[in-house]
């Protein structure tokens, strides 16, 4: 009689653990499925037309059209190249000064430690834009702070936003200052998780406080130096988007313009949404396949401590 | 080992350990110095907004430290030409709305994730990590398409609805649920009580830091949103408060103090919650990474 009835309780557990998960799973599918994963697919198929946005025009099928037309667009390789140099003068923002400052200020003593560290992360929670219309009235040529310093010093005041050559450097320099205290908290986390009993032994050897880093310090961290600069390469240029909007809108003559802005260029200011589709696309497999390179890359060359 | 090689190693030790504790003393003077310079440079941009934002209209343009005469002219000014009031309105409701459907969504799908294995678990989770890493600017043009064939432009709604769900609650909650012990689970399962209940009596109130610390991150990263508002609202009256400081800025010109003013009055609940809760945001961050 046992037997008899604990079959169906069986039966219903066993249907339980079939259907019980999707439930659980559904409004988080759906909402993935309809905001991402269907938003990909139209991306794709978009990409093969011409259509400017009006639900009243037609869409043209036009094949390859629009993917050829980019690629032929000095404008998509300017934005490249400055997608290549936004990650490039990021890296030692958000990686090697936040190395070199963890390294650093470990033997900080932990009260003054728990002030700078909450000092240094001001800059993460504030919003991009209140970050972009804060530097701008700091670096405005004619009554900003920065110029006033630099004035002061008997120097030429600079046009951190108008001059080609210099506005993509002031763009980097922003996204840098959100970022550097974040970095280096994540860094100096790390460090000071490293077994103390490794340092010492060390220093019993008599290994001088630079091997100590070489050897012991830098090893220990290469897995977080190595996922700080993964976010650097992959999302970097992402992150500075903002203040390419608010700050430079691209220009001048596209000097800060990179991917991700052009991207919105075509999409909302000219209305092409076949070119906006296509970059999409191109954005979307090039950001993968880096994606999966990196990630094999920490898989093989991060080391542990155990 | 006998005790005159300790004595030895001892006496070695004591000038080696002396040295080294000078070396700390200057080495973390020097430390100190950097420090400060680097805090300097991050406090400094929030602290001429809001020195700026208290000078009277004529003193906008002074460059002392501290505003020699203080007025509220430019945060009348502000509050008289856009509607902010409903603006920081608007973004709390988007905030809160969106913090609460997250963790809900969040909760969910984690504790299938955590509770069960089922047919292509592994690969749903993979799917669900893999938006984490599709840049919003991919898909904005076909959801901003989505939005208005739903008639939903310029609407609040429109805001909350994309965020529903995000990869990073549903992961760091996934791995919560996971290091939780199963005896705890198994007991409650003994004692008869269903997955719905397991998931609200047992689970849910044993993992409140991590919910807590979800939550204070959504409700920081919603209120500082800038893109998806920009290309979805229309009026000020729908509009949140980032779109709001960006009214100030025009391509004839900045108005310096109420664009300062409105920056402060932006910040100022994302500040508010920082002072409290200064530790569980530093490390609700942390954990999440960036993005």
């Amino acid at each position: 009689m046992a037997i008899a009835a604990s079959a169906p309780v069986q039966r219903r557990r066993i249907n339980q653990a079939r259907f019980s998960p999707w439930l659980y799973l559904a409004p988080a599918i759906l909402t993935l499925v309809v905001w991402i994963y269907w938003p990909l697919v139209d991306a794709f198929r978009l990409s093969f037309f011409q259509w400017n946005m009006l639900p009243t025009s037609p869409q043209t099928f036009v094949g390859w059209d629009n993917y050829q037309r980019i690629f032929a667009l000095p404008k998509f390789w300017q934005a490249l190249r400055n997608t290549g140099i936004y990650v490039l003068g990021l890296l030692p923002l958000a990686v090697l000064i936040p190395l070199a400052l963890a390294i650093y200020t470990h033997d900080l003593s932990p009260r003054l430690r728990n002030i700078y560290r909450a000092i240094i992360f001001v800059p993460m929670i504030i919003a991009p834009v209140v970050a972009a219309a804060v530097w701008r009235w700091l670096l405005d040529p004619n009554y900003g702070m920065v110029n006033a310093l630099i004035e002061w010093f008997g120097a030429e005041p600079v046009k951190f936003l108008s001059d080609p050559k210099v506005a993509i450097w002031t763009i980097i320099a922003i996204t840098g200052w959100k970022l550097i205290g974040f970095s280096t908290l994540i860094l100096s986390a790390a460090n000071a998780n490293i077994n103390p009993a490794l340092l010492e032994a060390a220093r019993m050897d008599g290994a001088s406080k630079w091997e100590i880093i070489r050897d012991i310090r830098l090893p220990l961290l290469s897995s977080s130096v190595l996922f700080l600069v993964m976010m650097t390469i992959l999302l970097g240029a992402q992150w500075s988007f903002g203040y390419i909007n608010v700050l430079t809108g691209g220009g001048p003559l596209g000097a800060t313009t990179n991917i991700y802005y052009l991207l919105w260029d075509f999409g909302f200011s000219t209305m092409s949404v076949g070119w906006g589709s296509a970059a999409a696309v191109i954005l979307f497999l090039g950001f993968g396949a880096l994606a999966f390179v990196l990630f094999r890359l920490i898989d093989r060359y991060s080391f542990h401590d155990n | 080992m006998t005790t005159d090689a300790i004595k030895a190693q001892l006496t070695l030790a004591r000038p080696l350990r002396r040295k080294a504790a000078e070396g700390i003393g200057l080495n973390s003077a020097a430390g100190h110095l950097v420090m400060v310079l680097l805090s300097i440079v991050c406090l400094f941009p929030v602290y001429w907004m809001v020195a700026t934002s208290l000078r009277p209209a004529n003193a906008i343009f002074e460059t002392s430290l501290w505003p020699t005469t203080m007025s509220l002219e430019n945060y009348t000014y502000a509050l008289d030409s856009i509607p902010i009031l409903r603006m920081l309105i608007n973004t709390l409701v988007v905030s809160a709305l969106t913090t609460v459907v997250q963790l809900l969504t969040g909760l969910l799908a984690a504790y299938a994730f955590a509770r069960w294995r089922f047919r292509f678990d592994s690969l749903v989770y993979t799917a669900v990590a893999l938006t984490w890493l599709v840049p919003f600017q991919v898909v904005m043009i076909p959801n901003y398409l989505l939005i208005a064939q739903m008639g939903l432009l310029d609407t609040i709604s429109a805001l909350i609805l994309p965020n529903f769900a995000s990869a990073l609650a549903i992961l760091l909650l996934a791995q919560a649920m996971r290091s939780f012990p199963k005896e705890v689970v198994e007991a409650a399962r003994m004692d008869g009580a269903g997955s719905w209940r397991i998931l609200w009596g047992v689970m849910v109130p044993n993992l409140r830091g991590t919910i807590a610390s979800l939550a204070i991150l959504i409700f920081i990263s919603t209120w500082n949103e800038y893109f998806w508002p920009l290309l979805l609202t229309r009026t000020a009256d729908n509009s949140v408060i980032q779109i709001g400081i960006q009214m100030f800025m025009t391509s004839e010109g900045n108005q310096w103090g109420p664009l300062m003013a409105a920056s402060t009055l932006a910040s100022l609940p994302v500040l508010v919650i920082y002072i409290v809760l200064q530790r569980q945001v530093i490390q609700s961050f942390m954990k999440s990474g960036i993005r």
